[in-house]
């Protein structure tokens, strides 16, 4: 189980899976419909990337991301982001 | 001459003067591995940003780029339709610079020892590389079409290298009279944005039945099928009604000639049409460098190695973006920038014994056809054991709700936002 706004991954992993994030994912806050993947809390953050990955979340783009996630992926990719966000200075 | 040698210390100068400051390490430059990047494009500019900025300042990164300024092919349709200005599509290398410490020879790369593992440049110069990467886009066959050649393309503009030939097809657009007839003519695969001239039909009907409503589109293509062809062929008929004629290959539809005076194009099938605009887009190979470092085979791009873009015909080279053979994977931007992130992990791990991860790959291509409508394609690849692999692969539909297609036109908007961040900021 993953702690409130802790993940167990692998945050090394994550950057470099990150940097297939980030073809569409701004870095910072825009008016588009793409948000920023730091600004997510995590437990928010992995559970969108499971219910993608199930279907139960529509958006085929963001469907064959999360397809593409092992559990091992997308805890590293949570690592990552929240390490992100506390240099940032977020919550 | 002086010009270019000027240019060039300017770059370093003002490297060292932020990188020193940003990275001790720096000051060991001698000792510093070297990559040198060929072409700052969705592809090269990524792999120098990458590169550079990762490894901290422990790696020298040169881009060889003679543009001060970069206009995207991708969406270059949309300010064809009147969407986007000019400068809402172009770029600066300025944070590549001044944020990574990249230095920036505004050159032409002319002939490369990959022997010697030295770069050549037009004004003389020469960079020794301990990486190379070679990412020059694409160049066209101009043999293949009877009467067209550099010239000819600015009467008849092909418009796929984006900048001043963009600006051209844009201008003889809006000069033409009510009535017009435009002739688009897409190249024989394989070729950049297989999309591409069909999103470019879709977004000239968008600005002639707004502005000069009594035009016509012919599309005379080499080709039988092509890329999104139901949901272009869906919003023609939809949007466009009656001003979109599409002449496939079968049909005689290939342009064997033009004549720039007269204005006309001769299709294979004999048909001789008299043009207002024509957009004659000639089959294509990889950009001339790549064949002059002998890194292509006999298809006229670069064979590489799937798991790292490494070149099958040189050690310490690279190859990506449009000019590599890169399989299924389509020559387009995002692609390129996909392949980047692979390219510059791996040189971290071959020049500092950084962590290497699996090789994975991505694409997806957004074509808008009208106002807001847009539909998307794209996949996720693995590097498999000769070739890249698709893993998995989605694509819209026909009859999806415009609520959809609305949200699919903003998820460009947005994702064009982003990749140029990714590339250039
Ligand atoms: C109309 C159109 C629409 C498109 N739409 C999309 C889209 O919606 N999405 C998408 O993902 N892709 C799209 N693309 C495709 C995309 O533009 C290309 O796939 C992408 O630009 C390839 O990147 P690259 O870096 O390989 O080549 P380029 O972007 O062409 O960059 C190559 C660079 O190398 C430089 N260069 C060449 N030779 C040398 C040399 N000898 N020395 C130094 N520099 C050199 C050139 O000046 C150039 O800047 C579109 C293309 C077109 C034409
Ligand atoms: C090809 C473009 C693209 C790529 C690449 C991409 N995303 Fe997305 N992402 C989107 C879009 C579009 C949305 C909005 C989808 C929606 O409306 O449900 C989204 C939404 C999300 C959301 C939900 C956001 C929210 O506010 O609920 C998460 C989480 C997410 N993406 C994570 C990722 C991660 C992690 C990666 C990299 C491994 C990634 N995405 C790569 C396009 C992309």
């Amino acid at each position: 189980m993953v702690a409130e706004g802790r993940a167990e991954g692998d945050p090394a992993y994550g950057e470099y899976l990150a940097n297939e994030c980030t073809a569409c994912h701004p870095p910072d806050v825009t008016d588009g419909v793409i948000p920023p993947l730091w600004l997510l809390p995590t437990d928010y953050f992995i559970d969108a990337l499971r219910a993608y990955r199930s279907g139960e979340r529509e958006n085929p783009v963001m469907q064959a991301v999360a397809r593409a996630l092992g559990d091992e992926e997308i805890e590293s990719l949570a690592a990552y982001f929240a390490d992100l966000r506390e240099q940032k200075g977020g919550s | 001459m002086t010009r270019l040698t000027r240019r060039g210390l300017l770059g370093t100068t003002a490297v060292l003067g932020v990188g020193l400051m940003a990275a001790p390490h720096v000051l060991r430059a001698q000792s510093r591995p070297k990559v040198v990047v060929i072409g700052g494009g969705a592809a090269g500019a990524t792999v120098a940003k990458y590169v550079a900025r990762d490894s901290k300042g422990a790696i020298e990164v040169a881009l060889v780029e003679p543009k001060e300024t970069y206009t995207t092919c991708f969406y270059s349709n949309l300010y064809l339709a009147g969407w986007r200005t000019l400068e809402s599509i172009t770029h600066r290398y300025v944070n590549l610079v001044q944020k990574y410490g990249v230095v920036h020879y505004r050159d032409m790369a002319v002939d490369v020892d990959t022997g010697k593992k030295v770069v050549r440049l037009a004004s003389g110069r020469e960079l020794p590389y301990d990486k190379l990467v070679v990412a020059p886009g694409i160049d066209f066959r101009y043999e293949a079409i009877e009467g067209y050649d550099e010239a000819a393309a600015m009467d008849m503009p092909h418009a796929y290298q984006a900048g001043e030939q963009t600006a051209l097809l844009r201008a003889q657009l809006e000069a033409m009279e009510d009535g017009g007839t435009v002739v688009i003519a897409p190249p024989p695969n394989p070729y950049r944005c297989p999309p591409g001239p069909y999103e470019r039909t879709s977004l000239i009907a968008n600005y002639l039945k707004k502005h000069k409503p009594k035009s016509k589109i012919v599309v005379c293509d080499p080709k039988d099928k092509f890329s999104k062809q139901a949901l272009f062929q869906d919003a023609w008929q939809r949007y466009y009604e009656g001003m979109i004629e599409w002449i496939p290959g079968e049909l005689g539809g290939r342009v064997v000639k033009v004549d720039t005076k007269e204005m006309t194009v001769t299709l294979e099938g004999g048909d001789v049409i008299k043009a207002s605009v024509a957009n004659i887009i000639p089959p294509q190979k990889a950009g001339w460098i790549a064949h002059r470092a002998g890194l292509t085979d006999d298809s006229g791009w670069c064979p590489i190695d799937p798991d790292s873009m490494a070149s099958r015909v040189a050690r310490d080279v690279y190859v990506l973006g449009d000019a590599s053979i890169a399989s299924k994977m389509p020559k387009s931007g995002f692609a390129a920038n996909s392949q980047a992130k692979v390219v510059a992990m791996d040189i971290r791990h071959q020049l500092l014994g950084d962590r290497r991860f699996p090789a994975r790959y991505r694409n997806t291509c957004w074509s808008s056809v009208a106002d807001d409508d847009a539909v998307k394609v794209g996949a996720s690849y693995k590097a498999g054991e000769t070739m890249i692999e698709v893993v998995d692969k989605f694509i819209s539909k026909v009859d999806e709700p415009p609520e959809v297609r609305a949200q699919t036109r903003a998820e460009a908007d947005a994702w064009y936002e982003s990749i140029t961040q990714d590339i250039f900021a």
